[in-house]
């Protein structure tokens, strides 16, 4: 009965498994199709959707701007959510607890909700430019993780072992650099790293502040597959995952998988 | 057995440099909250201090003020001729034991003790060879590459010694450091301890709120009671000698008679208390309220000669078996009055209920006045 137990487990574990990455495999297959339609399976193989990126010039420049926003809005909360989640630990503020749950709370609202806010809120303020509208929008998309994962690693961290490294001859700020920031380097990595991809993928709130020349790349990806449905789609996510790919492996060097699942 | 004189331990022969750690008329304040009122503290070279004191006494607030962690509202703090009140607390060349060590977790058990060194830039060949040598002070060479998370709470408070003496502090400050060890531990960590400063013969201040840990590590006791020093003197004067109640009660065990005086002479006053008439040492008023105080092992079952002993007679209310000892409790109508006596051999008929007779030296005796709001 066990043994059937544990069988019966691994079997779902698998179907889960194999439900999760299909799709995936999926548009990797088709990256490499030779048809000029999104089929599968492809009736051949080629590397002609990955040539023609390089000519697909408003998808590349969607891909750089959704980097450009993910990075810079990430960068922005990583030092802004860590001095409010410090503030918020060691500050002695008034309804710390309320200000931490109003600073994750971007995360329970609908982007939808958020979307109409900024664009209204960009108007009556006379923000006219999309690029810091999208950033300042994704700033508050990619706070909440920041704070949650900061403040996680922030209940972790004994602040006498700051005190122990100034009384051994470390500056304050010298001290925070040395003891605080490699306590609580998985916080910030698996923080940013979820930040980024939070903002990188981000349409319900986008779809309100883009403008004809200024697309980040779900957008423009829906656009590509509402006009012309061929495998560029594709081949720009098996970039994509390969990108990913790439940077779990830096993560996991940087501070190891394992310590950043556990925050 | 009886139990003639207090057992005074010989005097450690304190030869110490005076006012190496000169705390000057300190005051610290929390907002309305005075934790610190104008206290004054002189701590000799090579001198181990204890701040004893119950929570809230302000103990830990005078350590971080030694240590720069605080500034003091108004008062200076020198060490050896420095005075460091407006130095930054990096600069002040203090090692910090902390009562739960604060080891960097990131770092092996080795680089955290070459941690204070590289702060200073001593060079790496230096560095490797204090290390080994701070490892050996606390015999735990075999550790140094160990994860600090590995280790247990003895291993880890020695290791947090040896970050702190090996980059040779002008003075060093424990912080309760064994409060987060079980007893017997405890009291080898304590004797282990004291053998290490005194061979470096570093100047160490030592935060308790555990008086036997007090008594055992000390040279001098610094009893605290709400931002002052109530009494400052070695532990056999502290235990034996207390200066005021608060002291004979917080340090060791008592017995506790309230009382009038009558009358005195010679330097003897007789007071009226519920057991009776009692003679101590001391100068009161006739008609003044006081309390007198008595160590449990300092009384002996039986009569003693008159003229130099208490002799009282009261019910045992309760027995209490330590097994090397015997504590007996006696009580009288008031609830605050108790007379604790504690005996190495038990007379056979003691039992709660049974009447006894008492004694103890009259210079074994300590009277102070009663608290005020004391009304009996």
């Amino acid at each position: 009965m066990a043994l059937f137990g544990s069988l019966f487990c691994r079997l779902v574990l698998g179907f889960v498994i194999v439900f999760l990455f299909l799709p995936i495999l999926i548009v990797l297959t088709v990256s490499f199709s030779s048809s000029a339609v999104f089929a599968f399976p492809p009736p051949g193989f080629s590397l002609r959707w990955y040539a023609s990126l390089a000519n697909a010039d408003s998808m590349l420049q969607a891909v750089w701007l959704s980097t450009q926003i993910a990075a810079l809005s990430t960068a922005i909360s990583l030092v802004l959510g860590t001095l409010c989640a410090i503030a918020i630990t060691r500050g002695m503020i008034p309804g710390a607890k309320v200000v931490a749950t109003f600073m994750a709370s971007p995360l329970m609202l609908p982007g939808l909700v958020l979307g109409i806010a900024f664009l209204q809120a960009a108007r009556d303020f006379g923000l006219r430019d999309t690029y810091s509208t999208l950033l300042i929008a994704h700033v508050v998309i990619t706070m909440p993780f920041i704070m949650r994962t900061v403040l996680a690693s922030l209940s972790l961290f004994d602040f006498a072992m700051v005190d122990a490294a100034r009384m051994l001859g470390r500056s304050y700020p010298a001290a925070l650099w040395t003891v605080l920031v490699p306590n609580i380097l998985p916080g910030f990595v698996s923080g940013g790293l979820f930040a980024f991809i939070a903002s990188f993928d981000n349409y319900p709130v986008s779809i309100f502040l883009v403008d004809v020349r200024t697309k980040t790349l779900p957008i423009q990806l829906l656009n590509q597959v509402e006009m012309s449905p061929d495998p560029t789609v594709a081949a720009i996510s098996a970039l994509l995952i390969l990108g990913t790919i790439a940077a779990l492996i830096v993560c996991d060097r940087l501070v190891g998988l394992k310590r950043m699942a556990s925050i | 057995m009886s139990q003639q004189a207090t057992a005074l331990p010989p005097e450690a022969e304190a030869q110490h440099e005076p006012g190496y750690l000169a705390v000057s008329n300190v005051t610290k304040r929390f907002g309305a909250a005075t934790v610190l009122d104008s206290l004054s503290l002189s701590v000799g070279r090579a001198e181990f201090v204890s701040l004893l004191g119950p929570s809230g006494c302000g103990k830990t607030t005078l350590l971080r003020l030694i240590a720069g962690l605080l500034a003091p509202d108004q008062g200076a703090i020198e060490v050896g001729g420095r005075d460091l009140t407006r130095v930054a607390a990096h600069r002040r060349n203090i090692g910090v034991v902390f009562q739960n060590y604060a080891l960097f977790p990131h770092l092996t058990v080795a680089e955290n003790i070459a941690y204070g060194l590289r702060a200073k830039g001593v060079p790496k060949a230096e560095q490797a060879k204090k290390v080994a040598d701070a490892l050996g002070l606390v015999r735990m060479e075999a550790f140094a590459d160990r994860a600090v998370t590995a280790l247990s709470g003895g291993q880890q408070q020695r290791i947090a010694v040896a970050r702190a003496v090996v980059v040779e502090p002008s003075l060093l400050l424990l912080d309760e450091p064994f409060s987060a060890l079980d007893r017997k531990l405890r009291e080898t960590m304590q004797i282990e301890l004291r053998h290490i400063l005194r061979d470096l013969g570093i100047t160490s201040i030592f935060v308790t709120h555990d008086q036997d840990e007090a008594l055992v590590m000390s040279d001098r006791i610094a009893v605290m009671n709400e931002g002052r020093i109530e009494h400052l003197g070695t532990p056999s004067e502290v235990y034996a000698r207390p200066k005021s109640l608060y002291t004979m009660e917080f340090v060791g065990q008592s017995s506790r008679i309230g009382g009038v005086v009558t009358g005195g002479r010679d330097g003897l006053v007789e007071i009226d208390t519920p057991f009776g008439l009692i003679r101590a040492p001391g100068h009161f008023l006739s008609g003044s309220k006081v309390v007198v105080g008595v160590r449990p092992e300092a009384i002996a079952a039986g009569e003693g000669p008159a003229g130099e002993y208490n002799t009282v007679r009261g019910t045992v209310a309760e027995v209490i078996y330590f097994g090397s000892r015997t504590l007996l409790h006696f009580r009288t109508a008031q609830d605050d009055d108790r007379l604790h006596v504690e005996l190495n051999r038990l007379p056979d008929t003691v039992s709660p209920g049974v009447e006894m007779t008492v004694r103890w030296r009259v210079d074994d005796s300590r009277v102070f006045p009663a608290p005020a709001g004391d009304d009996r």
